[in-house]
């Protein structure tokens, strides 16, 4: 945006890597950011955006590169570090103290102070002034915020203006890292958010724009930086670069074209009536009026941006928590499913996304964990044979290849992620569920384990399953789902089928371009 | 997604090799055993009197009330929860026994006794499950209701019993060993075979282990940590029913405190606070070390106010154990 010919960037960071446990998340990357400008950083979860700003945040060390401010080599090794330099870093999970006000919010800090001992001493604050100070960052960003109101009383796009105003704060901001600021808001609150952008720019502030929304990046952003896989995909300049080929980028064109047809052909097998359908969902401030069926032998993959309500309907179908409104039959039964136990009772089963809160109680062993809540084959008349246990158990570890080593008493907290998630599965396989509701299921689970749970997937296939696979791993669908349904904003948008769903056109469906 | 899964799967990796809940991992009962056994040598050489059969049984007499609500204490502590409302309810349901004696046939009031136990166990689980109360406010509530109930109903006075049966409750003997002790052994092997072998047992673990993926697994929850307090009313007002019958007497003021003195117990047995670990074996050797303790302070003359320090020293300890055990589990 700038010029720049001669004068150096305000920011460069020049072949940044970073590794975790052997585990390399960046492959030497490059960004450049001018004065004035908003730089749209782009990519898939797990690209490396997060970590490339934490680097720059100061949350974590670089293990190779250099970063430069106005030409200037720095060590950034610290938040402080980075708040010194002018880099504020906007976290999408707000950091506010709701109980405070704005004021004490924004110059949190940095109150101002009443003269003589009571201000030196006890740490008195100048209210008045407080207030002035606050109210002056708030109008510079054309906000129209009482200083004096609760933050926790604001709406939440308000909240992010007082975020913004927080980083105003203090010593001068340079560079703004806002990370998915819009994922909460209003699409009016969008707007306002637009308009102080504006201004930010205009006073020469630089911006780094995380988003995956790829129509307000359009709108907002100068320059696009898209991240693959812990490289530089491509850094083009807004208006040279179309929607279509900002998706490519990020997905990388070669994976999309390898996995195809693999399958397909037996795409149409389940041609029975459907095992669970779903008519007119809906929990107000989530998800509305979604419909759709399930047949037995038939995966359907659900896909959405985070936040999109594909997570929500999952969970509102096993009663955590429950729709407001809607149908739901399994097997043609009509069934009410207020709780867990509504929907084991109904047939259905649950895995949640994070096993170790969720998913499986640590401190028990693999028996236990596998077995749990479906007593009736190993505790008959309410008591625990334990060799019926151990034998089911082995039957299961043997059968979806669960390691174990010291078997089935091993505490399951000892396990790897995998062979965790592999419990959470073969309990519901015990307990003879029919319809399996996954959520994030290969999540933290390495390439060998993922491997195998996409193999339990296709047996839940063959033995007649209806599966749903809530997933935010365009590959995993890909890979598994015989049809898709993509949320937006709480609703369906778009049903694809195998046929049609690349990651191109899901994740175009989930950012709203129907036609690409 | 392959990078932040790579890098929770290091973490994954450090996470502490733990032991399955069991019970009472068999080390940590020994050390109990141990603490007991010199217990009961330091004892023996410091007082003449202590290693006689008449003084064992007392031991056990004594602690018959508190050992038997430590059972029902350690279904709620395994479950997540706590209850401190027993000592009042010990109160109260003598209160209630020693008034309606005189109206009405003793096994009657003890009948309406015991369903007072019941309904405060019930009021107490419904205010954690329903109203979603933190157990130790809410049996907190109920410490304090239960206790100003026991002194309404009494006019604050002691009200004998004079039902001579009755007293075989707290006096009786069965083939030489006393009444009490022989209901308390009863109990234990009951509920050792509970915790280890039902489906009930094993359902306090699992809400106590983790109630989220608990429920998630279709348990019903609130109902298992409803089942753990109703017990534990129903064996509080079975413990005022022994001490009235062995006083002879209500009174409002009676077990003022034993809450401490069971949570104590249970602590110390290798329960954890947390919830989702623990065992019936380990409730007993602690609630034996304490009763040994209190016995031998009285038998060494010492006064009964240094027995009260001695007592929330115990309960310190018993606590700072737990955190050592979940330390050293951690680092294991």
């Amino acid at each position: 945006m700038a010029t720049g010919e001669n004068a150096p960037p305000l920011l460069a960071m020049r072949g940044i890597r970073k590794s975790f446990g052997g585990v390399t998340v960046l492959h030497g990357v490059d960004l450049t950011l001018e004065r004035g400008e908003v730089l749209a950083l782009l990519g898939e979860n797990g690209a490396g955006k997060s970590t490339l700003m934490k680097v720059l945040g100061g949350d974590y060390a670089r293990d190779a590169g250099e970063i430069r401010f106005d030409g200037q080599s720095v060590e950034i090794r610290s938040p402080r570090d980075a708040e010194r330099l002018g880099v504020r870093v906007i976290h999408q999970e707000l950091s506010y103290a709701p109980e405070l006000s704005v004021a004490e919010n924004v110059l949190m800090g940095h109150l101002p102070r009443r003269g003589g001992p009571l201000g030196s001493v006890l740490g008195a604050i100048e209210w008045a002034e407080a207030y002035r100070k606050a109210g002056e960052i708030l109008a510079s960003l054309k906000a129209d915020i009482d200083p004096r109101e609760p933050v926790g009383l604001l709406s939440v796009g308000r909240q992010q203006v007082v975020e913004i105003a927080k980083a105003l704060a203090g010593e001068p901001a340079r560079v703004l890292v806002l990370d998915e600021p819009t994922a909460a808001l209003t699409a009016r609150e969008v707007r306002r958010l637009f308009e102080t952008i504006a201004t930010l720019r205009a006073r020469g502030v630089a911006m780094v724009y995380i988003s995956h929304r790829l129509d307000e990046v359009e709108e907002v952003a100068q320059r696009v930086t898209v991240l693959r896989d812990g490289r530089v995909a491509g850094d083009r300049p807004m208006a040279d670069v179309s929607r279509a080929e900002i998706v490519r980028l990020m997905v990388g064109r070669d994976v999309a074209a390898h996995e195809r047809g693999e399958r397909g052909a037996d795409a149409e097998s389940g041609s029975d009536a459907p095992l669970l359908e779903v008519r007119g969902l809906t929990r107000r401030g989530a998800f509305e009026e979604v419909s759709f069926a399930v047949r037995p032998g038939e995966i359907v993959g659900l896909y959405g941006l985070l936040g999109a309500g594909q997570i929500d309907v999952l969970r509102a179908l096993f009663g955590v928590p429950p729709a407001d409104a809607g149908t739901v039959a399994v097997d043609g039964r009509p069934v009410a499913l207020r709780s867990p136990e509504d929907a084991v009772r109904a047939g259905l089963g649950f895995v949640p996304e994070d096993r170790k809160t969720e998913g499986l109680i640590l401190g028990m062993s693999v028996a236990e964990n596998l077995t749990l809540g479906n007593w009736a084959g190993v505790a008959p008349g309410g008591v625990f044979r334990p060799e019926r246990e151990r034998e089911r158990t082995e039957h299961w570890t043997a059968r979806l290849g669960i390691r174990a080593p010291s078997g089935p008493g091993q505490a399951v907290g000892t396990l790897s992620g995998g062979n965790q998630q592999k419990v959470v599965l073969a309990r519901w396989l015990e307990a003879g569920t029919r319809v399996l509701l996954l959520s994030e299921p290969t999540r933290g689970v390495d390439v060998g384990a993922r491997a195998d749970i996409y193999a339990v997937l296709e047996e839940l296939r063959g033995r007649g399953f209806a599966v749903l696979l809530a997933s935010s791993d365009l590959e995993e669908i890909e890979a598994t789902a015989d049809r898709t349904l993509v949320f937006a904003r709480g609703r369906v948008v778009a049903e694809i089928g195998r046929a049609d769903a690349t990651q191109e056109t899901l994740l175009a469906a989930a950012a709203g371009e129907e036609n690409l | 997604m392959t990078t932040e899964s790579g890098a929770e799967d290091v973490t994954a990796a450090t996470v502490p090799a733990r032991k399955g809940r069991g019970g009472a991992n068999w080390k940590e009962s020994l050390g109990l055993v141990a603490i007991f056994v010199l217990l009961v040598i330091t004892l023996s050489v410091l007082s003449p009197y202590f290693l006689t059969v008449n003084n064992l049984l007392n031991i056990l007499v004594a602690v018959s009330v508190i050992g038997i609500i430590a059972v029902a204490m350690t279904m709620v502590i395994v479950s997540g929860g706590i209850d401190l409302s027993v000592g009042s309810i010990v109160a109260l349901t003598g209160v209630v026994v020693a008034q309606l004696s005189h109206r009405m046939p003793t096994p009657a009031a003890a009948g309406v006794a015991l369903g007072i136990g019941l309904f405060a166990g019930l009021l107490n689980g419904l205010a954690v499950t329903r109203v979603g109360i933190n157990p130790l406010i809410a049996t907190l509530g109920m410490l304090s209701i239960a206790r100003g109930l026991s002194f309404v109903f009494s006019g604050g006075l002691t009200q004998t019993i004079s039902d001579e049966g009755f007293k075989f409750l707290g006096r009786g003997y069965v083939l030489g060993v006393p009444f009490q002790v022989v209901v308390l052994v009863l109990l234990y092997l009951l509920a050792a075979w509970v915790l280890r072998s039902t489906v009930v047992g094993r359902a306090f673990y699992a809400v106590g282990g983790n109630a989220r993926a608990a429920r998630l697994a279709g348990l019903p929850v609130a109902r298992i940590q409803m089942l753990g307090y109703l017990l534990s009313g129903l064996s509080a007002a079975l413990g005022g029913l022994f001490l009235a019958s062995q006083l002879g007497a209500g009174a409002p003021q009676a077990a003022t405190g034993i809450e401490l003195s069971v949570i104590a117990a249970v602590i110390l047995g290798g329960t954890s606070l947390s919830g989702g670990k623990g065992a019936i074996g380990g409730t007993l050797l602690g609630v034996l070390i304490l009763g040994t303790l209190n016995n031998g302070l009285t038998l060494l003359n010492v006064s009964s106010y240094y027995q009260e320090v001695a007592r929330g020293v115990v309960l310190l300890f018993a606590v700072a154990l737990d955190r050592l055990r979940l330390r050293l589990s951690a680092t294991e």
